[in-house]
């Protein structure tokens, strides 16, 4: 809306005075006025003195008087006007004014109204509900200002047009009113949000107006207005934490723009606080939880260094573990992504969140999702965070030496040095308060502050972690009342993780009190021999498994001091093995943990190599091919390895000259190293060559001839995971319709690639977000299984047609030569 | 001969379980037999003979008892002999049956095992590879890298203790090796 500017145009000058009583009127005119009364009435209704008024208004008026003189008639105009351009700018058929019985004109402002709301609202539609705050344009946005603007003022002026329309209008009115304030608030928010962003520093208190209409009952404005503040933060939070001044700060005089720059950041900070304050509390309502939750988790991944971090952080962390999936996925990723960007936050909101964490782990009693103990996982330590402080050390000896040649030195040359001394000192003073100002002016944090920081949060991550596992051997009494057998160690799993990815950071003091536990954790069975460890006590297979591939991390990380052999865990998984059972527990884990107890550089016990391999055999006898397949590769892996071992692939049942103490294979032996395996016989490898699958059945022949050649240089790549992972697909694809290809010996068994069309649906049950990507892939897979039979089929019946084609036209020959031979 | 009686077995199987822990169990009641004339496997049992203990299966027991006690010189295994004063040691002889069921294992590495075969200490510099979980004083048998049973020991520092050692601390004390074979021939 702009003032418009008028040029200052003085009026024609007055003619010469001449009084009244000069004047002669003369005759004609006299004669002429009497005819024509009518049309020379409006003479005698002049308003004389208005029109006096408004000559001699401007007529004496100095220059710059004149100016505001029309700039204040002008502003009189205006509201006029506007209702004027009103009427024009809109649907000139609903613009029609209505003449009354009086004569006099209405214009009908208050329909327009309602008309423009739902055009406008139409508008609003368009162009989106929820985040559509961002979308509207500016010229929208400031089209949609000026209508705003008129309505408070057509507000005003409604109550002084008393329209004959004024009852049918009101009820309208009410039915509209409601969703006309939606609008009109929703239109607000985004004038009010446009302008923040645009300009924050003016337009600060705006933040107060779009925190009070989120304040609103209707729950689609408080989303909006919450959402709508969220946007608006995300941009105008400055990159440092804002510390209010004070007392004396506040006393000082300081400049103006000084002034305007801490009126703009206690403004922020004090309708920031409005706004974490008014989110933590809505958290709580049920109808607003996601919403909540979403603005707090995107207001700390994008801001972690502001104020009011803990408050944030308090909230997400006790979300952490809801069984809402959504909320409690929005919750983990943005913990995980504090502890991934920790430049923003300075490693401060790591050991923070991390100490929460533990908190709410302790408190609530290990009891909780496994995603919130996940989260460590995607930690980051320094690499030397293990090794003592050596630079300091070696600076203060540094020091004390200098410090004793300065003072041998002296008494020789005492009258240059006291100069030379003074001089140096003022240099090296210079040079500390250079370095001083550095560090304080660059961001970057001091080694020592990082290293403290970072041991805060490994302390605080181990101590979790051995809560967790002293809760797993020994659970409260009301816990194992309560809960049954496997689920009462939900966190195990991503600790025992943890536990494998941090083993380099363990100091050595716990190692001894960590393998403990774990090979007390990798022994509980269900068959537990005190009758005080009920069954509640026990640990899955695949738990099991964990703690033993864990144990061998943890050593696998610390060789550096001595090669340790763990004797206990591969007894313990000696009989995991025999336990297995391919549905309940899973296939993937065993498969790590043959690969790295057994086919990691290790060298075994020539009796526990045999009677593992002895123990796999059978084993891949009784199962699947993914299990199998693993199985295999680790047994081919150790007979590599392990030259004696290959006697068990010739066929002295008693054992030849290699058994050792023990002469006779005891199947049922629980510990390896009394198998007395070196006395059997590989057996099983002929059975496997006859196996369905080629790939076990080429494996199993390759493993039986392996023990002729003297010199193995061939080496199987392939780990124990991937020939599991690889059988399994190829288990889950569809049956080839083309030919197998026949496997070289050579061929490495995972890279049989089938010739014909192999369809991998990958498919992921686990998400319920992904159920519908599931559900397309489903039909694609589907129906083009479909299209292929079809094809088969019309293959078929096309291959029919063309036979009997040929055969008909053989047949027509065949008589036409019979016909030839009749006539001949 | 005659069989063990409660003092001496207790003093005998003490020692014994230092080395085997609960594998005793397997050594002393269920190892079978298959020696003799008889096809049902029997069982082993400890005597006592000019003060050696021997391990002999029953039926062996059965026909050593028809040779005169003085012209019987030894049956069976000997596994360890009791001094003038009544303490209990185990001798290199019983090598096989400690190796086949031991507990606490220590692999050597090729270096230095002419030195424990000399009838040295191992030092934690020769130590190619220890079981985990040795305490102070259990015993251990002593291993070549390729697994050949070399003699056996006394644990002087846990396994914990032995990681932060220096390479020339002593961790197991020597007891027997089959070195002894021909070093001490005589005294065996």
């Amino acid at each position: 809306m702009g003032k418009k500017k008028q040029k200052v145009v003085l009026p024609p000058e007055l003619p010469p005075e001449v009084l009244d009583k000069d004047i002669e009127v003369s005759d004609e005119d006299l004669q002429f006025v009497n005819q024509n009364l009518d049309y020379a009435g409006f003479v005698s209704n002049l308003d004389t003195h208005s029109i006096t008024k408004h000559v001699t208004r401007v007529a004496d008026v100095k220059e710059d008087a004149l100016e505001s003189l029309y700039e204040k008639r002008l502003r009189k105009k205006q509201p006029n006007k506007k209702i004027e351009e009103n009427a024009i700018e809109v649907d000139p058929v609903d613009a029609l004014p209505v003449k009354t019985l009086d004569g006099k004109l209405y214009y009908r402002t208050v329909p327009r109204e309602i008309k423009k709301v739902e055009s406008e609202s139409n508008e609003g539609d368009a162009t989106g509900h929820d985040m559509g705050l961002a979308k509207l344009t500016k010229a929208e946005k400031r089209a949609k200002l000026k209508k705003s603007r008129k309505e408070a003022k057509k507000q005003a002026k409604e109550e002084v047009q008393q329209t004959p329309q004024a009852d049918v209008l009101d009820e309208v009115k009410n039915d509209l009113t409601a969703e006309e304030a939606n609008e009109s608030k929703k239109y607000k928010l985004a004038e009010l949000g446009m302008a923040l962003l645009a300009d924050p520093e003016s337009n600060i208190k705006s933040l107060r107006e779009m925190l009070e209409i989120s304040k609103d009952g209707n729950r689609a404005i408080v989303v909006l207005g919450l959402k709508s503040l969220l946007a608006v933060f995300k941009d105008i939070v400055p990159g440092y934490r804002i510390r209010l001044p004070t007392e004396k700060e506040q006393e000082m005089k300081v400049s103006k723009e000084v002034k305007k720059m801490r009126l703009y950041e206690s403004t922020l900070l004090s309708s920031y606080k409005a706004y974490v304050q008014r989110l933590i509390a809505i958290e709580q309502q049920t109808i607003y939880k996601r919403v909540s939750v979403r603005c707090i988790c995107t207001l700390l991944s994008a801001v972690p260094h502001f104020n009011f971090r803990e408050n944030l952080l308090a909230a997400v962390v006790r979300n952490i573990s809801s069984q809402d999936d959504v909320v409690r996925n929005l919750c983990c990723a943005t913990v995980k992504s504090l502890f991934i960007n920790e430049g923003k936050h300075g490693g401060e909101a790591t050991v923070e969140a991390v100490q929460m964490i533990a908190e709410l782990v302790k408190t609530s009693d290990c009891q909780l999702h496994p995603d919130s103990v996940q989260v460590f996982l995607s930690l980051s330590f320094d690499e030397d965070l293990g090794k003592p402080h050596v630079a300091d050390v070696d600076g203060k000896s540094k020091n004390k030496k200098s410090k004793k040649r300065k003072g041998f030195e002296e008494p020789n040359h005492l009258p240059d040095n006291g100069k030379k001394k003074t001089r140096q000192e003022m240099m090296t003073r210079t040079r500390d308060e250079v370095n001083a100002d550095f560090k304080a002016a660059s961001f970057t944090q001091d080694l020592s502050e990082r290293r403290r920081m970072q041991s805060q949060t490994l302390s605080a991550v181990f101590q979790t972690f051995f809560r967790i596992l002293k809760h797993t051997m020994h659970p409260t009494s009301e816990a194992s009342s309560l809960l049954g057998a496997s689920g009462s160690h939900p966190l195990l799993a991503p600790c025992l993780n943890g536990i494998g990815k941090f083993s380099h950071l363990i100091d050595l003091d716990f190692m001894a009190d960590l393998m403990n536990y774990l090979r007390k954790l990798a022994g509980k069975s269900s068959k537990s021999g005190d009758l005080s460890e009920n069954s509640s006590n026990y640990l899955t297979v695949s738990e099991r498994l964990l703690c033993c591939i864990v144990a061998f991390k943890v050593m696998k990380n610390n060789l550096d001091a001595l090669n340790v052999d763990l004797q206990d865990f591969f007894v313990q998984f000696y009989t995991l093995i025999l336990e297995y059972r391919p549905g309940r527990d899973q296939g993937e884990i065993l498969a790590e943990a043959l690969k790295i107890m057994l086919c990691d550089d290790r060298q075994h016990d020539m009796q526990r190599a045999a009677a593992f391999i002895k123990r796999l055999a059978t084993f891949s006898l009784c199962f699947g091919s993914a299990e199998s397949m693993a199985a295999l590769v680790t047994v081919k892996h150790l007979l590599q390895k392990n030259v004696k071992c290959r006697n068990l692939l010739e066929n002295d049942a008693g054992g030849g000259s290699f058994a050792g103490a023990i002469v006779k294979y005891q199947p049922y032996a629980s510990d390896p190293n009394l198998s007395g395996a070196l006395a059997s016989v590989l057996w099983e490898l002929n059975l496997l060559t006859k196996h369905y699958n080629p790939a076990i059945s080429t494996m199993a022949s390759g493993i039986s001839t392996m023990g002729c050649a003297n010199n193995q240089v061939y080496h199987s790549i392939v780990s124990p995971q991937q020939a599991f992972k690889e059988s399994s697909l190829e288990q889950e694809s569809i049956v080839p319709s083309g030919g197998i290809k026949i496997s070289n010996k050579k061929r490495k068994p995972g890279k049989d690639k089938l010739s014909s069309v192999k369809v991998r649906p990958d498919v992921n049950m686990k998400h319920q977000s992904d159920e519908n990507e599931v559900r397309k892939k489903l039909t694609e897979h589907f129906l083009l299984l479909r299209d292929i039979t079809e094809n088969q089929r019309l293959r078929g019946e096309l291959e029919r047609t063309t036979l009997s084609l040929n055969l008909y036209e053989q047949y027509k020959k065949q008589k036409k030569q019979k016909r030839k031979t009749k006539m001949a | 001969m005659r069989p063990l009686d409660e003092k001496e077995t207790t003093v005998v199987f003490d020692k014994l379980y230092k080395f085997v822990g609960n594998n005793l169990q397997k050594i002393v009641m269920e190892n079978p037999s298959y020696e003799g004339p008889d096809p049902n496997p029997g069982r082993y049992c400890f005597r006592l003979q000019k003060n050696r203990v021997y391990y002999v299966s029953e039926s062996l027991v059965k026909r050593a008892t028809n040779i005169k006690r003085e012209k019987l010189v030894s049956m069976g295994t000997q596994i360890g002999k009791f001094t003038k004063s009544d303490k209990f040691h185990l001798t290199i002889q019983g090598l096989n049956l400690l190796a086949a069921n031991a507990r606490h294992k220590v692999w050597l590495k090729p270096t230095s095992e002419m030195s424990f075969l000399y009838g040295n200490s191992v030092l934690k510099g020769g130590v190619g590879r220890i079981t985990e979980n040795i305490q102070v004083n259990d015993g251990v048998v002593v291993y070549s890298m390729a697994d050949v049973p070399l003699g056996f020991g006394v644990a002087a520092k846990s396994t914990q203790d032995c990681r932060k050692m220096d390479p020339n601390g002593i961790v197991v004390h020597h007891h027997a090796d089959i070195g002894e074979y021909l070093r001490m021939e005589d005294e065996l």
